[in-house]
């Protein structure tokens, strides 16, 4: 057999285990040379352990992986990069630190083991150049805004001649047009002999650009490279979700499809005129290391409605969250909860008020993931009183049993860490924490992130039934698909600044372009 | 229960772990090491008076581990116990000669007081640095010894010296009998109050105050406690002020109970030590007390060896050295290791 | 003058080539608090050696093995035992001072020192008023531009650096963080033993009990006051050298206005500063803290 027929890669029985946890079993799969490849899944079916795998970052516990037909020698890096394999993280990973040229040379070895600092920058200033890079090679990458940081990654891949390039998620942290330019460049990597293999999660990305689609649900392989033109958006979303009735709930379907049903309550003539929840006016901020300052910023949310906030990750969304919290100080303007101006006063007060926030980092800014769920639950009736309050654990305890049952989270036992907690159920016990009838606005920043769909499904479930009981919601998402199906009300961010404010029906076309900055 | 129980079974072995490379390293250098085990064992609690002789090293050590241990639960990594100590023990001899003289009643509260406030703002520093600047307060705590330990040499050598000593030692006049707290094997009821009303206290404050919930959750994870609007700062000042001042306390209670005056360069490892009981015990207060028996057993047994038993006293530096090398190991194998040990001992009971 | 110079290079060449230990193993992401221990290691090793052997080479090398055998078995600690660096290091200072207490006070008895009958070779005449110099102070500097160009100038520091800041990144890239930590300790071994030989033989040919009496920590402080960069550390050190032999001529030049013990604490006081200023300078921690913890990979 000659190498050009065998296909690029080849699994053969893989199987990763962790612990007791299965998160590839026995996954067959094989990947034709020079087509853009699709492995799309839930959050936790095993798409990123299979890229791993692959890379050498992980050694499965049975199985074998073949590139061109010649075995791998597996849970090796080098041995991955050697045989053409290179693979590119979702959340990315180069040294902050590093200047580009720096993280180019640090993991290639088509030069010398030393160099000068000019010599350096000659060395990668070409192969730079041909990903459209233009920024000065000394830059810092940490100074480097997303989509270059992402070119810059795609980059360091290929320093050595690889011939399978993976992509981890490579679109949830793009603006429509950046996946647009992202989708571009694959095309442009597979006219040049390259294998393509993208991990994503969203079906109508998948149909836009890959040749071929595997499922993956659960750590087993439910669709072997299927050719995508015989896939509909439907088939798809009923194999990766598995149900045996197939998607029958909207929101599963809007989950995945982003077919979004249209279910927006429709502003109450008496909300609109009650006293705003959230009243910021001409908000200013400095700058911080999350994003652009605020600027400007005008923004009011009523009880009863959820305000969606759009816009590409780093246009100020966290600063936004930050200032309403009073974790970054406002240079000008007021902000307001429920009519008292809070502008200079401190989160606890803001608290108090009913102010309740779902952070954007559930795992460090939502749970300290090595203390038991009841600390978890009861730190923020604890900071209601002075700190030498008097406590009994074991009432507290009980508490937080009958509030996380409420709310059905799945757990053991009080005492046990967070961190041993799916991400689903960690996001329940943050809301019933959170979410209860004295919060008069919640914060809901990218609330859905991580979660398989049953889990989304839900807390858009607890958004809508927070604004039914009458609280405000504001929600940030870098998903469109999730903003307009649950918002009420949608504003774009970009630059720090608030430059669209739209109601239903919304247009994809219009908020896309206003994300960018085209649309002014 | 579970999770302190794989602790305590943790420490244990990695306490063994430590005893079989000092076992090596006592071999290595020519000695016998059960010979010399079991002169560590005669030293700290076997021989006529040894236990007595061991609380008296473990209670300033307990007060000061207290103070790391509350310092750690907190999340800041405050290695200054010994700059701290040193500089209680200095505030309260200042206070002490300042009001030489005077009735006990008022001098010995009054140089508690300025003991407990010394150790207190050589914390506070660092702490402010910390919180304010977000200094890494690892490095200051360490530097803050260094610099405690030339200011006792210089106030011992300089203006607190005892002009009746020889020319070499460098020492402060010894206080009034009056002033003293105990005699110089360092046991009185004073001082075992001191100690019980410490940990008591301690006890309270992180297991049934809301503090004590929030400060750990903080230690775990400052992130998420600012997020729920607590002034971080206020914990974290506190923590240091609280764990500087027992240090100081320990230093004023060597002070005034066993030495009876200030000497340049005493205890050079206690902050150490009490560093090591802090995590020994998993940062519990009972914990601290078991574990500041035991260190302040080996504390007592270096002063048995080299006199009783022929032995150098290195041997017990080395002891704390090599548990200091594993203690803090976390390692998951032997997390399993005993998950399955324990699961083994519930089935078969 | 040139006397002072003479005694700052005495005195700052043992505590830079153990600073250039710590410079490469915070590089690699490792906090070395265990630098005093190593250096105790380095001195006691040579001079005992020498007296048990009479070859300066077999004493070198004794003290070589014996400082990476030690660093090894700090690597062991933190990397596979996971456990925490600083207080491992701190352990291991510990070690190093009692074992070497231990070892002098069971081959020689309880004396204050132990003499050498010969040290390391001289520079020799014709090198004027630094004759009396060891061949190690010469090759100082050449050893502090040879790690700033494999830490700044070559593959493997860039690896090196990874491993440190994003270790996630260098296993990416088929560099393994553990190896890499290995080398850096194992580096910083034979650093801190040709430190140790050079402070015990290089001048006054003699061993006693707890004779680094804190250079080790010192060489930590420059480390961080020279932000780990070889060359900045090494100035640093210098710095620090200067200031104590300005310590021990303070009674000669000012008389008691400035007590010689305080005049000591600069260079922690410096390194406090320099900590404060690189947080300043930097809007946050310079140094990542984590209570020192090594990086997950």
């Amino acid at each position: 057999m000659t190498g050009t027929l065998a296909p690029a890669i080849t699994c053969h029985d893989v199987t990763v285990k962790f612990g007791d946890f299965v998160a590839l079993s026995d996954v067959n799969l094989s990947f034709e040379r020079g087509l853009v490849h699709a492995v799309v899944g839930q959050n936790g079916a095993g798409k990123t352990t299979l890229a791993r795998v692959a890379a050498g970052l992980i050694r499965p516990d049975s199985g074998r992986i073949s590139i061109d037909g010649k075995p791998l020698a597996l849970g090796n890096v080098r041995e991955s990069r050697k045989a053409g394999v290179e693979l590119v993280h979702q959340s990315f990973a180069l040294p902050p630190s590093f200047a580009i040229a720096e993280a180019m040379e640090f993991g290639a070895d088509r030069f010398g083991p030393a160099f000068s600092s000019r010599g350096l920058r000659k060395r990668w200033s070409a192969h730079l150049k041909s990903f459209g890079i233009a920024a000065d090679l000394s830059a810092r990458i940490r100074d480097l805004p997303i989509e270059t940081q992402q070119s810059v990654e795609i980059a360091r891949a290929l320093v050595n001649d690889a011939s399978i390039l993976i992509l981890d998620e490579p679109t949830a942290v793009l603006s429509p047009s950046g996946v647009e330019a992202l989708f571009e460049r694959v095309r442009g990597l597979k006219k040049n002999g390259i294998t393509v293999i993208l991990v994503l999660h969203k079906i109508r990305e998948v149909l836009a650009i890959a040749d071929t689609v595997s499922v993956l649900r659960g750590g087993r392989l439910i669709a072997a490279a299927v050719p995508a033109a015989s896939l509909t958006p439907m088939d798809l979303a009923d194999q990766i979700v598995g149900s045996e009735t197939g998607v029958t709930d909207a929101d599963d379907a809007a989950a995945l499809v982003g077919a979004a049903p249209s279910r927006h309550a429709g502003m109450r003539a008496e909300a609109r005129s009650a006293v705003p929840v959230l009243a910021l006016s001409k908000v200013a901020t400095a700058p911080d290391v999350d994003g652009p300052a605020l600027a400007d910023v005008t923004l009011r949310v009523h009880p009863g409605e959820i305000v969606g906030v759009a816009g590409v990750e780093g246009n100020g969304q966290k600063t936004l969250v930050r200032a309403i919290a009073g974790l970054t100080a406002a240079r000008a303007g007021a902000i307001e909860l429920t009519g008292l101006d809070v502008t200079g006063t401190d989160l606890g007060t803001r608290r108090r008020l009913g102010l309740s926030i779902i952070p954007f980092e559930r795992n460090s800014e939502g749970l300290s993931l090595t203390s038991s769920l009841w600390e978890n639950w009861s730190v923020k009736r604890l900071l209601a009183d002075p700190l030498l309050t008097f406590i009994r654990p074991a009432a507290l305890r009980s508490d937080s049993d009958e509030a996380m049952k409420r709310w059905d989270v799945r757990y053991r036992h009080a005492g046990q860490p967070a961190g041993s907690l799916s991400g689903g159920n960690a996001q329940k016990l943050v809301f019933s924490r959170e979410v209860d009838d004295e919060a008069r606005l919640v914060i809901a920043a990218q609330p859905t992130r991580g979660l398989d769909v049953g889990a989304t499904a839900f807390v858009w479930q607890a958004l809508r039934a927070a604004r039914d009981r009458g609280a405000g919601v504001l929600l940030i998402s870098s998903d469109l698909d999730e903003l307009f199906d649950i918002s009420d009300r949608l504003i774009v961010m970009l630059s720090g600044r608030i430059v669209a404010d739209v109601v239903p029906p919304f247009s994809l076309a219009a908020v896309g372009a206003a994300m960018t900055g085209a649309g002014a | 229960m579970n999770a302190n129980l794989i602790a305590v079974i943790r420490a244990l072995i990695f306490i063994v772990f430590a005893l079989v490379l000092c076992g090596i390293i006592f071999e290595f250098a020519g000695y016998s090491s059960l010979d010399m085990f079991q002169s560590i064992v005669d030293g700290a609690f076997l021989r006529p008076g040894g236990l007595a002789q061991s609380l008296r090293w473990a209670i300033p050590l307990f007060i000061t581990a207290v103070g790391v241990g509350l310092s750690f639960r907190c999340g800041f990594f405050n290695i200054g116990a010994q700059g701290q100590f040193y500089l209680g023990a200095v505030a309260a001899t200042v206070m002490a000669t300042s009001l030489n003289g005077w009735p006990a009643l008022i001098v010995v509260p009054a140089s508690f007081a300025a003991g407990i406030a010394g150790g207190a703002l050589w914390a506070l520093w660092p702490g402010l640095l910390k919180l304010r600047s977000g200094t890494d307060e690892t490095i200051t705590t360490l530097m803050g010894n260094f610099i405690a330990n030339l200011l006792l040499v210089y106030v011992t050598t300089g203006p607190l010296k005892d002009p009746s000593g020889s020319g070499q030692q460098s020492s402060s006049r010894p206080l009034a009998a009056a002033y003293r707290i105990s005699n110089s094997l360092g046991l009185s009821p004073t001082i075992i109050v001191i100690a019980v009303v410490v940990g008591l206290l301690m006890w309270l404050l992180i297991n049934r105050t809301a503090f004590g919930v929030v400060a750990s959750l903080a230690g775990r994870n400052p992130v998420m406690v600012r997020w729920q609007g607590a002034k971080v700062w206020r914990l974290g000042i506190a923590s240091f002020l609280i764990s500087g001042a027992l240090a100081g306390l320990a230093g004023t209670v060597e002070v005034f109970g066993p030495n009876g005056r200030l000497v340049g360069g005493f205890l050079p490892t206690h902050g150490f030590t009490a560093i090591l009981i802090a995590l020994v015990a998993n940062l519990s207060v009972g914990g601290t007390a078991v574990g500041a028996l035991f260190f302040g057993g080996l504390a007592s047994a270096a002063l048995y060896l080299p006199i009783m038993a022929g032995l150098p006293s290195a041997a017990i530096d080395i002891i704390n050295a090599a548990i200091a090398l594993f203690i803090t190991a976390r390692s998951s194998h032997i997390d399993r290791l005993i998950g399955g040990l324990i699961g083994r001992a519930r089935k078969t009971p | 003058m040139t006397d002072l110079i003479v005694a700052v290079l005495r005195s700052a060449t043992p505590l830079i080539y153990v600073t250039m230990a710590g410079v490469i193993a915070q590089r690699a992401g490792i906090w070395h608090l265990g630098l005093e221990g190593l250096m105790i290691i380095g001195a006691a090793a040579t001079i005992i050696g020498i007296v048990l052997t009479g070859s300066l080479l077999v004493a070198l090398l004794v003290a070589a093995v014996f400082c990476v055998l030690a660093s090894v078995l700090l690597w062991f600690a933190i990397e596979r035992l996971k456990a925490n660096p600083i207080i491992a290091g701190l352990g291991l200072t510990g070690l190093g001072i009692g074992g070497s207490t231990l070892a002098a006070q069971s081959i020689f008895g309880s004396q204050a020192s132990i003499s050498a009958p010969f040290g390391l070779p001289q520079l020799g005449e014709s090198f004027g008023p630094f004759a009396a110099l060891s061949v190690l102070v010469a090759a100082m500097p050449v050893t502090v531009v040879v790690m700033w160009f494999l830490l700044r100038r070559t593959r493997f520091g860039l690896q090196l650096a990874a491993c440190g800041e994003h270790p996630f990144a260098a296993r990416s890239a088929g560099v393994s963080p553990p190896r890499m930590r290995l080398v850096a300790l194992g580096i910083g071994g034979l650093l801190a033993a040709a430190g140790g030989a050079e402070l015990a033989a290089g001048g006054l040919q003699i061993f006693a009990q707890n004779m680094t009496a804190g250079r080790g920590f010192m060489a930590f402080a420059a480390v961080v006051f020279g932000a780990a960069h070889p060359i900045g550390s090494a100035l640093a050190a210098l710095f620090f050298s200067v200031v104590s032999a300005l310590g021990i001529r303070a009674q000669l030049l000012f008389g008691n206005a400035v007590p010689p013990d305080l005049l000591l604490a600069l260079p922690y006081l410096a390194t406090v500063f320099g900590v404060w200023l690189s947080g300043r300078l930097r809007g946050g921690a310079a140094i990542p803290s984590a209570f020192g913890e090594l990086r997950d990979y």
